[in-house]
């Protein structure tokens, strides 16, 4: 089964992301909003390892955009109705409270 | 057949009311005899730490309720060796020790997932 997780919560302050990577299967995302966004920092080490783990990578687009992120091209920029898109076409959504 | 539901729990025990509200799902969900499990992640391996006092930050033992899993029929309780090893805590009580490739392989068996 596939798992999409949501992270929130920035990456340089939490260790949420790293456990996630730690964690998720081949077949799961990770979907970025809020401040987990944040992991999409060119040049920071967060976003090296989330490029090189392998697994989908979407970004909610008006987060990053609020937070002038670029979004690199191996990771997808979702708005909200392509959010819940994804929480669909995904068997369960596991939430990084 | 329920859907079978793993609460992940990460919080210490102390910071917040986060690691008893965890507790209280799956306690709750065991006394309605849900498939049911407790993953214990991150900080929240803290609240399997030994001898620990709650009355000296004038907080409700945890430890009870712990030991309430297994009497609500709750079996499937683990925590993350990663989480143990990095902070040090050699043991787990009744939780079971798995490795981060066991944990992914068991999100992926559960039908729902909570992450506190």
């Amino acid at each position: 089964m596939s798992t999409l997780h949501v992270v929130s919560h920035s990456p340089f302050t939490d260790s949420r992301l790293d456990s996630c990577l730690r964690l998720c299967g081949t077949q799961d995302a990770i979907l970025l909003c809020g401040d987990g966004t944040y992991a999409l920092q060119p040049a920071s080490a967060t976003c090296q390892a989330l490029q090189a783990r392998g697994v989908k990578v979407f970004v909610l687009a008006e987060d990053s955009q609020a937070r002038n992120l670029a979004v690199p091209e191996w990771a997808g920029s979702v708005d909200y109705p392509a959010f819940v898109q994804l929480s669909i076409d995904y068997d369960k959504v596991n939430t990084w409270l | 057949m329920s859907k079978s539901l793993l609460v992940i729990s990460r919080q210490a025990p102390w910071s917040g009311p986060g690691a008893r509200e965890a507790l209280d799902i799956v306690l709750a969900g065991g006394a309605f005899d849900l498939p049911i499990g407790l993953l214990f992640l991150d900080d929240g391996v803290f609240q399997l730490a030994a001898s620990q006092d709650a009355r000296a930050v004038q907080q409700k033992d945890l430890s009870a309720n712990l030991q309430a899993l297994e009497l609500f029929g709750v079996e499937e309780v683990f925590a993350c060796s990663h989480s143990l090893a990095v902070r040090g805590l050699a043991t787990s009580g009744n939780a079971q020790p798995l490795s981060s490739e066991q944990i992914s392989q068991m999100i992926d068996r559960y039908d729902q997932v909570i992450t506190l």
